[in-house]
């Protein structure tokens, strides 16, 4: 495939203001597209045993996630569907091999986000009735949840000390997830900001 | 809003649940006589009492079966279906 | 000016003066006054008119139940004067009157109160021939603040939140709650509607310095307590299943999740009723604690005090130590009971103490404010003595009962009981982790309430898994706080029972005698408790006086529902921040580049046509239809549904699902696919296209993607079947490039052998468009040759661009969802949901090609072998109307009319632009469904047309496009 057409699905929405203003709007509540991230998705009896194969760890929990070498994660989705972020080898690896009995690829075509800031959980709280509070980041939770309307895929994690959280959801719906929590992180204080902002 | 626990997400608010009806055997549509079949499609129990349900947890697309008292309005249990996971 | 030396712990802030205006004329208060407290104190006694009469009205409860004090701020209708915070520049009105406060044109209302009887309005509707003109009245003179249609929409972020124990009410039981759950580790929230926390151990102290200082200590705890967060200024409006109570400030709602509840809500004081019991300066004792201690203002000058309770008479030691004379107390009760040490202290400062006594009247002066109070002894039989006595003062305090503030225990399903030791409803059976403590609970005596808080508070956080319960219930208390019958009848009446209403004891005496006589009924005839305050200080009495008269006791008699919301919530609160979910397809950018009208499908947009400069709406559709029958057209269809079914038994999975083979189709092959539901109704469509043996690829209805997959993982759940299903709905852009010159656009991009005998009608390919990795499918529902392409969704601007470079030199033009309607219709193909209803089964709509009977099963299945042995009640058929038809034809849904029954309706109509006249599809009778058959149908206006029944397709009918030679 060639990867260069690969558009985000909020690439026309998603400007960034200058740095200044960024580095202004992530101490608040930054918000950064990562669509473009390599990933790849699959699920069935057969996934965990496939991962395994490449070398991946299987995170032993379900709903829970593990990194991967190189940079990355490997984020278990239930029992038998797993998405995997990493290097572009790796990913373009996963998407090239013929599927194994009982792996069921799946296209991941994510809207996903990084949300950041010391104001991230009133945006939480504006957008999602899970409380994320009491989760231990330790156990790297993975919550299956429902924001703004939206079924979405949430790993909540700290950056450089502050409350973060990675989320994905159908890409069809970025351009009113982003619009939407955008609006909400502008009213806190917060705005769009590149992704290596958070670092 | 009303809790239910998913078996596999923990309890979420309802709003994060699709309901389905109640868990009904289907007769053998070989052997089922147009009576016998026409009750099993068309007619629903409405009466309060223990229910056995299925439920979907949408954002995970997790179905499974919730016991319910619709009469005190609790839900007993959920569980997966015949041990699925 | 009424107010007085600053004292410890007072609420206004006497360093910042406030201006506002009230009726036209400037005042000041201070910051930290409540609109009433800021014009009382300012000296201003009428702060609103009553709903009814239009009767001058003061300070009455001070605590949120003042509805006679409504105020108009600017867009604001229906401002509670008794609790809303002053505000600088403030520009107030009273609501409710004709012309202004001071000279209400409405007051004559009262002098006509005879001819006004109880259940007046019903009476009033009842004759249909007056009903207009009772209605254009009651309408002028009704209704209160003006809503005002411009004003701004607000913002108010609704949140969610969540804490371990919840406390409501932060009062003495309450906080010591709060600090008994936080102690065993709780997280604890204290909700308060009051501006500050502390609640009757703030302003009921019976000059005690004792109990300030315990108030001061309690809330020292609580501050110092990390685990405590108190919110106030915000009430708890509800409560709602699984602890979900929302809390409403002057900002927003935050909708808190509790692991635990308790209920220290505490007790309304409730007014005593007697002749002008509302004659502005008659005002409930806590009101006038309230007025004192929190914002300085001197309620009175001169009162007197009817009690029937202890706190009457702290109440009364309160007033005198802040300089307000007591001309005497007057209690109900034969003696002053535990108040008796009280009493003493009264007598030594000169105040007349008449226990065994009674209010008779409120006396009014020239001005119409509370002049003196006539006062009479009690009979035995609990009726006033003829002999009176007046006594001067400008101020009558009431304490002689309360009652529960239990709202949120009923709506949480409490069971309660009326216990007669404290003569109020008390919690009897509370549902899992809810608590009750302090008054609504019946404990009253400031002890007694920190004790049952402490006890609450244990139990509730051990409820919520922190520590274990402990602590037991207190004995009742030894002396009631409240009076069984606080009410004296009068001949003239006007002895108010519900202040919003302007409702009097007889009229509750009428109401029963004509039948009304159960507390349902009554409330609802009467409109007892039905005013703004919703029986806040009217529902304990209406109850009392029902029971007496039905000769019932109280607990018989019961409580009408307690509902949401607790206080009214405005509307911009209730509407926070609306999320309406909505899905775009990749190519959204483009078509609104190409000048896209929008419809929503569903939760998606999709461009209805591609408006083209100085064209109409239909000639643009029919140009975009045109443009696809003789040249090459795109549309969008990303919005389909888009499944895989993957694994051995995949082809098995599909048989079950849908009414045709799937075992039988050729890898590299589609096939048209329809659902049932189990009664063999038709749910969803959709092209399934075998990718490898074990491999399905297929799509559903826009509106049914999500639905379906739900559904099939449910089905799968049951079944087992070796295969996985996959949702790729968002995951795929797709287009279908359509028209006799789609393949030379397609060939320029592509390296497949687009050959007729390589890549054939119903066939799929995969390979590569424009570079990107695509599945091709070669369909047919517009009628010509065409391919549906279907590439990663990051990719489908990249494929949309390309192919309307490629197609430039053939005149490529996007077409919407209209042009699609009309060209699939001109083939005669249905849209699911639009040619068939929740009732159409495939044999109605001539699909019996599609249901394969022979199959072991498929869902449906059996229902159809039912409904086929039955007569036929409606057939879909094409229905045409002649070129040179004039005049209006049918829209979708007009009625078909054999014999002057319905025969059918209309399911699509329009006018094909490639056959230049009338075409559509309609249900009729199955006799009346013959190709050249004429019906006739009913237009919208009720004129008749008539349609002649066609064979379908209208359009190539043998699919000639589709073959290579065409």
């Amino acid at each position: 495939m060639s990867t260069n057409l690969a558009v985000s699905p909020v690439a026309d929405i998603a400007t960034l203001p200058d740095p200044a203003a960024q580095k202004a709007a992530v101490a608040n509540l930054g918000i950064a597209d990562q669509s473009l991230t390599p990933r790849h998705g699959c699920k069935g009896p057969g996934a965990a045993a496939w991962l395994e194969s490449f070398g991946l760890p299987i995170p032993p929990q379900p709903n829970s996630w593990l990194p991967v070498d190189g940079g990355g994660l490997i984020a278990r989705l239930g029992f038998t569907e797993f998405l995997v972020e990493g290097p572009a080898t790796l990913i373009a690896r996963l998407a090239s091999t013929p599927r194994s009995a009982g792996v069921y690829p799946v296209l991941r075509q994510d809207v996903a986000l990084l949300l950041g800031g010391a104001r991230l959980d009133e945006l939480l709280r504006q957008t999602c009735n899970v409380n994320f509070r009491p989760l231990d980041l330790a156990a790297r939770p993975v919550v299956l949840t429902s924001m703004v309307g939206v079924g979405v895929t949430v790993i909540p994690e700290l950056r450089n000390g502050q409350p973060a959280v990675r989320i994905w959801g159908d890409g069809s719906y970025g351009h009113y997830l982003w619009e939407t929590l955008l609006d909400i992180a502008v009213e806190l204080g917060g705005g769009a900001v590149a992704p290596h902002s958070f670092n | 809003m009303k809790i239910m626990t998913c078996p596999l997400n923990g309890p979420r608010p309802v709003s994060e649940f699709f309901y389905w009806g109640e868990l009904r055997p289907m007769p053998n549509p070989a052997t089922a006589s147009d009576d016998a079949w026409a009750d099993y499609v068309f007619n629903r129990n409405g009466a309060p009492g223990l229910k056995k349900e299925w439920w979907c947890h949408t954002p995970s697309n997790t179905w499974f079966i919730a016991e319910r008292d619709t009469e005190k309005d609790v839900v007993l249990k959920t569980y997966f279906y015949e041990g699925d996971q | 000016m009424m107010r007085l030396p600053a004292t410890r712990g007072e609420w206004i802030d006497r360093s910042r003066p406030v201006e506002f205006k009230f009726e036209g004329q400037t005042y000041k208060g201070y910051a930290g006054d409540t609109i009433s407290s800021a014009l009382w104190g300012a000296g201003v006694r009428v702060l609103g008119r009553s709903f009814k009469y239009h009767r001058p009205r003061g300070v009455l409860s001070l605590a949120n139940h003042d509805v006679n004090a409504l105020h108009q701020w600017a867009d604001k209708p229906n401002v509670r004067a008794d609790v809303t915070p002053l505000v600088a520049g403030m520009d107030l009105t009273a609501v409710n009157t004709f012309g202004s406060l001071a000279d209400d044109k409405g007051r004559f209302l009262g002098k006509l109160s005879a001819v006004l009887p109880v259940g007046f309005y019903y009476k009033a509707f009842h004759s249909k021939r007056l009903f207009p003109m009772w209605e254009r009245m009651f309408r002028a003179m009704t209704g209160l603040g003006k809503v005002d249609l411009k004003s701004p929409h607000k913002h108010t972020p609704k949140a969610y939140d969540f804490c371990d124990v919840l406390v409501i009410g932060a009062g003495p039981s309450g906080l010591s709650a709060a600090l008994a759950a936080a102690a065993q580790g709780a997280d604890v929230t204290v909700v308060d509607e009051n501006a500050q926390a502390g609640g009757s151990a703030g302003y009921q102290l019976g000059n005690d310095n004792g109990r300030r200082q315990q108030h001061a200590e309690l809330l020292a705890k609580v501050a110092a307590e990390p685990r405590i967060r108190v919110l106030t200024g915000t009430y708890a409006a509800g409560y709602y299943k699984d602890h979900w109570i929302p809390l409403v400030s002057a900002e927003r709602m935050l909708k808190m999740r509790a692991g635990s509840v308790v209920v220290a809500s505490g007790a309304f004081e409730q007014p005593a009723v007697f002749h002008n019991n509302d004659l502005p300066g008659i005002m409930l004792a806590s009101a006038a604690q309230r007025l004192a201690y929190r914002y300085g203002v001197k309620p009175m000058d001169k009162a007197v005090l009817l009690t029937a309770n202890v706190d009457g008479y702290r109440a009364a030691l309160d007033l005198l130590a802040l300089g307000t004379a007591i001309a005497a107390v007057v209690d109900l009760r034969a003696n002053p009971g535990k108040a008796e040490p009280l009493a003493h202290l009264l007598r030594q400062s000169g105040v007349e103490v008449l226990s065994g006594h009674c209010i008779v009247e409120g006396v009014p002066g020239s001005t119409g404010l509370c002049a003196g109070a006539r006062v009479a002894a009690l009979r035995a039989d609990g009726t006033p003595a003829a002999q009176t006595r007046d006594i001067p003062c400008d101020g009558i305090l009431m304490s002689t009962g309360w009652a529960p503030a239990a709202n949120l225990l009923y709506q949480a399903t409490t069971r309660m009981r009326f216990d007669r030791a404290v003569e109020q409803f008390v919690p009897d059976v509370l549902p899992d982790g809810v608590f009750a403590c302090g008054r609504v609970n019946g404990v009253f005596e400031l002890e007694r309430k920190l004790a049952d808080g402490t006890r609450a508070g244990s139990h509730a956080a051990a409820a919520a898994g922190f520590g274990s319960a402990s602590g037991v219930a207190l004995p009742p208390e030894s002396e009631s706080p409240s009076h069984p019958w606080p009410i004296i009848d009068h001949p003239a009446g006007k002895n108010f029972v519900d202040f919003d209403e302007d409702l009097q004891f007889k009229d509750f005496c009428n109401a029963v005698q004509e039948g009304f006589d159960n507390i349902e009924l009554l409330k609802r005839f009467s409109t007892n408790g039905m005013g703004p305050s919703q029986g806040k200080h009217s529902n304990m009495n209406g109850l009392r006086i029902l029971a007496r008269l039905t000769g019932k006791e109280p607990q018989q008699v019961g409580t009408t529902t307690a509902r949401p919301f607790f206080h009214p919530v405005p509307m911009s609160i209730l509407a926070g921040r609306g999320f309406h979910p909505e899905r775009r397809t990749p190519l959204h950018s483009r078509h609104d580049a190409l000048g896209a009208k929008w419809m929503p499908a569903g939760v998606w947009q999709r461009p209805e046509y591609y408006q083209l400069a100085g064209k109409s709406r239909l000639d643009c559709i029919r140009g975009e239809a045109l443009a696809v029958r003789n040249g090459v057209g795109l549309i969008d269809v990303g919005t389909l549904g888009k499944l895989e079914v993957i694994g051995p038994q995949a082809a098995e999975f599909l048989e079950r699902v849908y009414t045709s083979n799937y075992a039988n189709l050729k890898v590299g092959m589609t096939r048209y696919a329809v659902m049932c539901d189990e009664s063999g109704v038709i749910i969803d469509d959709g092209v399934v296209a075998r990718l490898a043996d074990d491999h399905f690829y297929f799509t559903t209805t826009t509106s049914g993607a999500a639905t379906i997959y739900r559904e099939l993982s449910r089905l799968n759940t049951m079944w087992r079947l070796d295969c996985g299903i996959v949702n790729h709905t968002g995951a795929f852009a797709a287009v279908n490039l359509a028209g006799p010159k789609s393949r030379e656009v397609l060939r320029s991009l592509t390296g497949l052998d687009l050959s007729a005998a390589a890549f054939p009608y119903l066939a799929v390919r995969e390979g590569e468009v424009a570079g990107i990795p695509a599945r091709l499918m070669r369909v047919g529902f517009v009628g010509e040759w065409g391919y549906e392409i279907h590439v990663p969704a990051s990719h489908g601007g990249a494929l949309w661009d390309a192919l309307m470079k490629a197609g430039a030199s053939q005149g490529i033009r996007p077409f919407g969802v209209e042009a699609q309607r009309l060209l699939r219709l001109e083939k005669g193909h249905i849209i699911i949901s639009q040619d068939t209803d929740g009732l159409t089964t495939p044999l109605e709509v001539g699909m019996e090609w599609a249901l394969k009977m022979n199959k072991p099963f498929f869902v449906g299945q059996r229902s159809l072998v039912a409904v086929s042995h039955k007569p036929r009640k409606q057939q879909l058929v094409g229905i045409s109307f002649p070129a040179n038809h004039e005049g209006p034809v049918p829209l979708e849904c007009n009625l078909v009319i054999e014999g002057g029954d319905i025969a059918g309706r209309v399911t699509s109509i329009a006018w094909s632009p490639t056959l230049k006249h009338h075409i559509g599809l309609a249900f009729v009778r199955p006799d009346l469904a013959k190709p050249g058959h004429t019906v006739s149908i009913r237009l919208t206006g009720g004129s008749m047309v008539q349609a002649q029944v066609s064979a379908t397709p209208f359009y190539d009918p043998d699919n000639l496009k589709q073959k290579e030679a065409a």
